[in-house]
């Protein structure tokens, strides 16, 4: 559980968040919602730690953590699975992976279907491919806490459900994940619990049933929705 | 199949090491030919074995030394800044070592500067570390305060010289870099330096590859990744000044060396730890080949050399595989 209190943050005169209180369970997906410049990159900076509250504090008990940045600088003329490599010599003294650490890599590019590449120059990778190697980065860090700012912006649509039903296996092992997503059908589809932020920056946190509803959504987006629910089912459409 | 690909290139660069090995201890003026290289090992009281053993083993062993520290130092800075035009030479060491050499000539007209130099890199490079780490650590203000620090000694440098003519002529030369004889610490210190500089930098080069991740991603673990920067940067500046005291100032090895390197094997620090010592040695060993034959007796200094042969083998390089610096 990720516990915060009291939240002060502010970028130039910009008030991001004020009094916020909000938390976040464990185990579960958290889906981060909300408009552009709303806060919700700094959020996930502030959970990370990399930024600090200005006022108020975030009490985490998560142990190791894994945060995957919204825009990434990638190493030059190394292989896919020596990409993944890297995260392991941040342990390591030696100068190579053991047989076990080798399999683990190699399980977690299976897992996200990139076996046929994982000898390739990760230069000459498709942008939904780097994502996906991403993912699988975030797989072999073994954090209990993972982080993602849109990670599925550049996957299609196959990949998009495939990585996300991907993450959702990873809350059953115990693992808790927040991610930024802007597609509110495939949030619906595989949330747990849900964070919205507002233009006037106020933060809506709640569960799904709870937290889908026109009233909320206008207050996020500032547009109109229509929330359809039919038994566990929840449709949302944009109204013209 | 890429792996083999890396061992012939690293073979070739070997056998380029070899060559250049071959060419500074056994050819010179004096030319002294491939059946010399039986007498090698046996110490003699011959002129040629004389030759050999106090002149040309201890020039070529310090040229190597020099070449392979100062690419290695730049592939520390470079990688840690993940800037490619970061290298030891402009975050104020060279001008640190510059202006102990200076000094030395000024106060002692000591033929021992290589140790003043040698503790000017130490001292300034601790400055600019010390100044860098000033509220929180970041490696872009450590080259900005680099450069001040250079700009700085660089003028005091300037200064010294013109207001010195007799001596001027001493220090510019020194100045342009060139292996010196050193009478203070032998041979064997400077050869356990070495070693012990190498050791260090094997040992953080699997931290290479961790670093080498997206900088904001390495963020939510910051000590790790502030402990493992700073360590490596003063390993750059302990092998820096070890190059100095072998042979002087030498700019843009610490940028060629490196950035060859990894066009040449993509950012995998293992390979790269290799590649850097056996092309930075290669081309000091060679440069000092041209620099004491191509107009015997005069000798060019060193550092004109390594730039003449140095700038075009880089701007081919650069024109070949220049791809990846991408904007």
């Amino acid at each position: 559980m990720i516990k915060i209190r009291d939240l002060y943050y502010s970028v130039e005169n910009l008030t991001l968040f004020e009094n916020a209180d909000l938390e976040i369970p464990t185990g579960k997906l958290t889906i981060v919602a909300g408009p552009n410049g709303a806060g919700k990159t700094t959020m996930l900076k502030l959970i990370s730690g990399i930024v600090k509250p200005q006022k108020g504090e975030i009490i985490s008990e998560a142990k190791e953590l894994f945060y995957l940045p919204q825009r990434i600088k990638y190493p030059q003329g190394i292989t896919l699975t020596e990409y993944i490599e890297s995260y392991f010599y941040k342990n390591n003294w030696t100068w190579f992976l053991s047989k076990q650490e080798k399999n683990k890599i190699n399980d977690a590019i299976s897992l996200m279907e990139l076996s046929d590449k994982k000898d390739v120059l990760i230069d000459n990778l498709s942008s939904g491919e780097l994502q996906k190697a991403n993912i699988a980065l975030g797989i072999v860090s073994d954090a209990d806490l993972i982080l993602l700012d849109e990670p599925t912006a550049n996957m299609d649509l196959v990949n998009r459900i495939k990585v996300l039903e991907f993450i959702k296996k990873l809350t059953q092992k115990g693992i808790s994940i927040v991610a930024i997503l802007h597609d509110i059908n495939l949030s619906v589809a595989y949330g747990d619990w849900f964070l919205g932020f507002t233009k006037n920056h106020k933060i809506i946190s709640d569960e799904k049933e709870k937290f889908f509803t026109a009233e909320n959504l206008k207050e996020i987006f500032g547009i109109d929705f229509k929330v359809i629910k039919d038994n566990e089912d929840i449709h949302i459409q944009v109204l013209n | 199949m890429i792996k083999n690909k890396k061992l012939i290139i690293i073979t070739i660069l070997f056998i380029i090491m070899l060559l250049s090995l071959y060419l500074a201890i056994y050819a010179g003026y004096k030319d002294l030919g491939l059946n010399l290289l039986k007498k090698a090992f046996n110490i003699g009281n011959d002129p040629d074995s004389l030759i050999l053993n106090l002149l040309r083993y201890p020039r070529a062993f310090k040229a190597l030394v020099a070449g392979s520290c100062l690419a290695l130092a730049g592939m520390f800075m470079q990688a840690v800044s993940k800037n490619p035009l970061a290298e030891p030479y402009i975050t104020g060491i060279s001008s640190g070592a510059g202006l102990g050499i200076v000094l030395s000539v000024l106060l002692f007209n000591s033929v021992n500067y290589s140790l003043f130099g040698f503790f000017g890199a130490l001292i300034s490079s601790a400055l600019v570390i010390i100044f860098a780490g000033f509220s929180r650590f970041s490696i872009t203000k450590l080259i900005l305060i680099g450069l001040s620090v250079n700009i700085f000694f660089s003028s005091l440098i300037s200064l010294i010289i013109l207001v010195n003519p007799l001596k001027s002529y001493t220090m510019m030369l020194i100045l342009s870099g060139g292996i010196t004889t050193n009478e203070v610490i032998s041979d064997k210190i400077l050869l356990l330096m070495f070693i012990i500089g190498l050791i260090l930098s094997g040992i953080f080069i699997p931290k290479l590859n961790y670093l080498r991740l997206d900088s904001e991603l390495l963020e939510s673990n910051k000590g790790r990744k502030y402990l493992y920067t700073v360590a490596v940067i003063i390993a750059a500046a302990f092998l820096t000044s070890l190059s100095v005291f072998s042979a002087g100032i030498l700019g843009f090895i610490g940028i060629i060396a490196p950035q060859i390197s990894r066009m040449l094997f993509g950012q995998d620090y293992r390979w790269l730890f290799v590649s850097n010592i056996l092309l930075g040695s290669s081309l000091i060993l060679f440069s000092d080949y041209i620099a004491r034959t191509v107009i015997f007796p005069l000798q060019i200094p060193l550092g004109l050399v390594v730039a003449f042969i140095g700038a075009p083998v880089f701007v081919y390089f650069l024109t070949r595989k220049g791809d990846m610096f991408r904007d």
